[in-house]
């Protein structure tokens, strides 16, 4: 079976496998949905009142019903009600996502737009002190954890400065583009800047690898330029390890950031997963999670079969 | 990142509503860092949606600043001289969202609906002395009740017992589609987010100066505190004194502080060992210096309080049994009662909520290590922390508990023998119940004052919980926005008030 | 030895080696109870104090020595990350060498279970798992392998998988040697390059991972210190007293970049190939 073939057909398996581990894992969460909703006055829910909601949202029947009917609706597009919001759970993932996707291409346009040329740079300067310096921000950038930046970066900006970073109300995209770039920019930078290191990184490296390759030399000893080598022949070759990287690191961003969303106060999915989960809110997390698990083996997947239509090299399934 | 802000959201605003935004409209930007979790005021109790409901809902009359009885629905009131039939007027210009008048007859079917089990209204226990709603014309209500009920009158100024339209009720569209007699109109809102407000034309209560209000819901009251700095909110509400007391910090902001009616508290469950024992509770009542926690946990940002909190029934809480700290008298106490080495016990206390709770149970933890208890902390997810509450779960509990400005109202559910929250109290005594009973058909204030000074001295000395202290409310607001009164109930139905000049 | 000697030649190496000492001093005596402070005495008189020469770095808003709170912080960050990842890999190398071995259903059974789990991002799963256990030390350190686990297991089958096929044991089977000791002798000595480098860089992951889970006050619970929440209480305090945040924020930073380092030093010095191009 080729490759592609297998990968496909894997997709349904994986996606069904991850959506019975998330419906189990949010019922085995102790406490309960009932109470989460109503906070201390749901002490005074009489029973009758307490079975009528719990009918109402479908948290009567067993497990192995409840979670044939999510699977069945969420065949037709129905992901179900969210106890927490009173809202169908594909109107908020409908609502949330934008800013979720705005701030995972951001991020990565930063990563690319920063890492990319400092590779390459460095790449050309091995062993030199600007290769050396530009490794040690690197390193420094894939050490600093997104949350640890963020808030340096309030610090330093607000309290050092005394410009003020802007949080609150979010702002979208399409109402005002520059106010909504200045609320943007600090979160997508905390992100982006592991992300970052990370293509600097694997960008350097991989231009060492096909500098050092012989039709690379070839070219060199032919008599074109320096410049020319790099951009025309290396650089191309180069960027697939660049691409399946960031594919795999965008892919995880579109699952939302959790500390850095609640930091800068955005309303992005990753914000409404923690919420979900610590408010027991079965439908809104099992329909959350399994969109962001989705979306990431998509991104997976069109990364590998990418990379399997641009380095042919590369053997697949001889195991 | 320091653009004027003000011009641009309203502009904004109004692109987002496509209308053409004229010079002079005024959008008052509003932030807050919880969200109402619904939209019924019959069955809301969260403190979130409760004040979102106050600007949208009336009740038949509501609490003032100085938690004075005033005119909402109704402008005139009237108990019978027995107290047992509450008459009222109601205001003939109160007209709901929709321009139709407010009428006796939404008055009985909205009473009608909170009554009803079925509803699980959450104020129900309040009115339940109520035996007949008779509307003798369409401006006249009168409630029947079952023996003298005083305190019903302030059970009833609260926007749990909110007017709706009787064919709302009947529609079944109460709590998913908003039309009350309140001062403004639901336009938007995605929950957990925002919610756009406007003015309502047609409000009895009388004009309000601007044109809407904008909320934004921002869970991180730092992100509250950095938002009014770059002008994006122009008012705010904070609960984190830590982050409140840097409002003023800022020239342009200015910070509104009023004492609330809800406490902080440390309970303790005399249904486990051995808090059953009195000599303990005592010592642990002795043992804490509730000026130093006050001090530390909230900056000082409040005031050490016995179990009364509401103004009209305060008392100076230094008479209160052990409210100076005695760690030798801690120390005898629990030699009395055979714990001469201490004992163990857990802490409970909820994540964030309120903002200083862990910061609380460390204050308790260490002050009663002096005296020999060891307290283990368990810091549970807020709904996890209800479960346990409402279960009596725990061995002592960190707890933020909401207040009245009646002291029966307050606190029937708590510490009388048949209160609904009785087992979360896990104490009771006759004289508890009694002088509840007795403040309950007492008409006359004075006699009344005195009865619940009984019951705080009582209660302070049977230590059954540790009241600590009241914090503040706190407002901020950006210069320009002017005439908020804070009310002790947290209230912001005093934005009808405000004015913005700029 | 001779790995130690080439890591210790290694710039980045020496570098990784030097900061993972220095925490991991902090860190022994910290958990031994030897901090400056106990890190747990509030005192009453010097709450949020800057840093000075009773409190080197300052004190919170208890009155708590900041210092003698980072020792043990990081005595317990560590204890978690090499708990977790030693859990972590021992899982992983198990369902890897099985599933290599055995093949077929088994295999395809434990690769697509190890799927499902690198189908959501760390943080997400951790979060679940803790969420269904309850906070606490024990809890963050079974999320974190349990999100870990994915990782070794594919990096023990796939070097597994090719050995397995690979003559030199199809020799050693016809010699007659028992499957056991082909497994052990054979195989594990070949993975102990790839596991090395990845145990090294998963200790950083987990040390943030664990940071994470504190810092939303899901791991360690007070008043016992912890990293993540120390970082988490300075928020509110940021202007009032920085301190609270910037030593805990570099102590993060730096001991994931030793971790990183020595990761990326070790993985030079087991690779020579890739010796030249990150040396």
């Amino acid at each position: 079976m080729s490759y592609v073939l297998r990968r496909l057909l894997m997709f349904p398996v994986v996606m069904l496998g991850v959506s019975v581990f998330v419906f189990v894992a949010i019922r085995l969460v102790p406490g309960d949905a009932i109470t989460a909703m109503l906070g201390t006055e749901s002490g005074l829910l009489t029973p009758a009142q307490r079975e009528s909601l719990t009918a109402y949202f479908g948290l009567d029947q067993n497990w192995a019903v409840q979670y044939w009917r999510w699977l069945t609706g969420l065949l037709q597009g129905d992901l179900g009600l969210s106890v927490t919001y009173g809202q169908p759970v594909s109107r908020i993932i409908i609502d949330r996502f934008p800013l979720t996707l705005e701030l995972a291409l951001l991020s990565m346009v930063i990563a690319l737009m920063i890492g990319l040329p400092a590779g390459v740079f460095a790449a050309t300067r091995v062993e030199r002190p600007s290769d050396l310096i530009v490794r040690v921000f690197a390193m420094i950038g894939q050490s600093t954890p997104n949350f640890v930046l963020a808030l340096l970066a309030i610090y330093i900006l607000s309290v050092v400065f005394g410009i003020l970073p802007t949080m609150g109300r979010f702002v979208p995209l399409t109402e005002d583009p520059l106010g909504n770039l200045a609320q943007m920019i600090l979160p997508a930078i905390a992100l982006g800047t592991a992300f970052a290191a990370a293509v600097t990184r694997i960008s350097r490296a991989a231009m060492l690898d096909i500098l050092g390759e012989d039709y690379v030399r070839t070219a060199r000893s032919k008599g074109f330029s320096q410049r020319y080598v790099i951009w025309r022949h290396a650089l191309p070759n180069a960027l697939i390890p660049v691409i399946t990287l960031s594919g795999v690191e965008f892919g995880y961003l579109l699952g939302g950031a959790v500390i850095v969303e609640q930091i800068f106060a955005l309303p992005g999915l990753g914000r409404v997963v923690l919420d979900a989960i610590l408010q027991r809110d079965y439908a809104l997390v099992q329909g959350v999670v399994l969109f962001i698990a989705f979306n990431f083996l998509l991104v997976n997947l069109l990364v590998d079969l990418a990379y399997a239509a641009l380095d042919p090299r590369i053997r697949y399934g001889a195991s | 990142m320091t653009f004027s802000r003000p011009l641009a959201s309203a502009l904004a605003l109004g692109l987002a509503a496509g209308i053409a935004a004229p010079a002079a409209a005024q959008t008052l930007n509003v932030a807050w860092s919880q969200d109402a979790t619904g939209l019924d005021p019959h069955t809301q109790t969260a403190f979130a949606s409760i004040r979102l409901l106050e600007l949208l809902y009336e009740p038949l009359v509501r609490l003032g600043p100085n938690l004075e009885i005033q005119p909402a629905v109704a402008e005139s009131w009237e108990f019978s001289e027995d107290a047992t039939t509450l008459t009222f007027n109601l205001d003939p210009d109160a007209t709901f969202h929709d321009g139709s008048p407010v009428t006796a007859a939404d008055v009985k079917a909205s009473f009608e609906r909170i009554l009803d089990e079925a509803t699980g209204a959450s104020a129900r226990a309040n009115y339940t002395s109520i035996t007949a709603i008779e509307t003798p014309d369409d401006q006249t209500v009168v409630f029947q009740l079952d023996g003298p009920n005083v305190p019903i009158l302030n059970g009833m100024a609260s926007i749990n017992a909110a007017i709706v339209p009787a064919s709302a009720i009947e529609a079944g569209t109460v709590g998913t589609e908003v039309m009350g007699s309140g001062p403004f109109t639901l336009d938007a809102r995605t929950p957990n987010a925002n919610a756009s407000l406007t003015a309502f034309d047609g409000w009895h209560g009388g004009d309000i100066a601007y044109d809407g209000i904008e909320v934004s819901v921002l869970p991180d009251e730092t992100a509250i505190l950095a938002s009014l700095r770059a002008g994006q909110a122009d008012f705010a509400l904070l609960s984190d004194p830590l982050v409140a007391t840097l409002v003023p910090r800022e020239d342009s902001l200015q910070l509104n502080t009023a004492p609330t009616l809800s406490y902080h508290v440390l309970q303790l469950n005399a249904s486990r060992d051995p808090m059953g024992e009195l000599a303990v509770r005592q010592a642990i009542s002795c043992a804490l210096d509730r000026q130093d926690i006050l001090d530390a946990a909230l900056l000082g940002e409040g005031e050490v309080t016995g179990p009364l909190t509401s103004p009209a029934y305060r008392n100076d809480p230094s008479t209160l049994f052990c409210y100076e700290q005695d760690q030798d008298r801690a120390r005898e106490l629990l030699a009395e009662a055979g714990y001469e080495d201490g004992f163990s016990a857990t802490i409970m206390a909820a994540n964030g909520e309120p903002p200083t709770a862990a910061a609380e149970a460390q204050l308790i933890q260490s002050q009663l290590a002096e005296v020999g208890i060891d307290l283990t902390i368990e810091m549970q997810e807020m709904n996890v922390y209800i479960d346990s509450w409402l279960a009596g779960d725990f061995d002592m509990a960190v707890a933020l508990n909401g207040g009245r400005a009646d002291p029966y109202t307050m606190y029937n559910r708590y510490w009388t023998e048949d209160g609904n929250l009785q087992g979360v109290a896990n104490y009771i005594d006759d004289t508890l119940d009694n002088l509840m009973q007795e403040g309950r058909v007492e008409t006359d204030e004075a006699v009344r004052k005195e009865i619940f000074a009984e019951f705080e001295r009582h209660l302070a000395e049977m230590a059954p919980w540790v009241w600590l202290y009241t914090g503040y409310t706190y407002t901020a607001q950006r210069e320009g926005v002017d005439g908020f009164e804070a009310t002790p109930t947290g209230s912001l139905f005093g934005l009808v008030d405000v004015t913005l000049s700029e | 030895m001779a790995v130690l000697r080439a890591l210790l030649r290694h710039t980045s190496g020496q570098i990784g080696v030097v900061v993972i000492a220095v925490f991991a001093v902090a860190a022994v005596l910290g958990l031994l109870g030897l901090t400056p402070h106990d890190p747990l005495a509030q005192d009453r008189l010097a709450r949020l104090q800057g840093p000075g020469a009773t409190y080197w770095m300052g004190t919170d808003l208890f009155g708590r020595d900041i210092l003698s709170r980072l020792m043990v912080g990081i005595g317990q960050s560590f204890a978690v990350a090499l708990l977790s990842v030693g859990l972590a890999a021992g899982a992983g190398t198990v369902l890897g060498l099985t599933a290599a071995w055995f093949g077929k259903l088994w295999d395809g059974a434990v690769m697509r279970a190890m799927d499902v789990l690198l189908a959501f991002p760390a943080i997400l799963l951790a979060l679940l798992i803790v969420a269904i256990l309850g906070p606490g030390l024990v809890t963050s350190v079974v999320a974190i392998a349990i999100v870990y686990t994915p990782i070794f297991t594919r990096v023990v089958r796939g070097p597994a998988l090719s050995l397995k096929t690979r003559s030199f044991v199809d020799a050693a089977r016809t010699f007659g040697s028992s499957r056991r000791y082909i497994l052990i002798r054979h195989l594990l000595t070949n993975l102990v390059a790839p596991l090395t480098v990845q145990i090294t860089l998963a200790l950083a992951w987990a040390l943030l991972t664990e940071a994470a889970l504190s810092f939303l006050g899901l791991g360690t619970q007070p008043p016992s210190p912890s990293l993540g929440l120390m970082l988490s209480d300075s928020r509110n305090l940021m202007e009032t007293a920085p301190w609270m945040l910037i030593f805990p924020a570099l102590v993060i930073m730096l001991s994931v970049l030793g971790f990183n380092l020595l990761g990326d030093a070790l993985r030079d010095v087991f690779d020579p190939r890739t010796r030249r191009a990150l040396a």
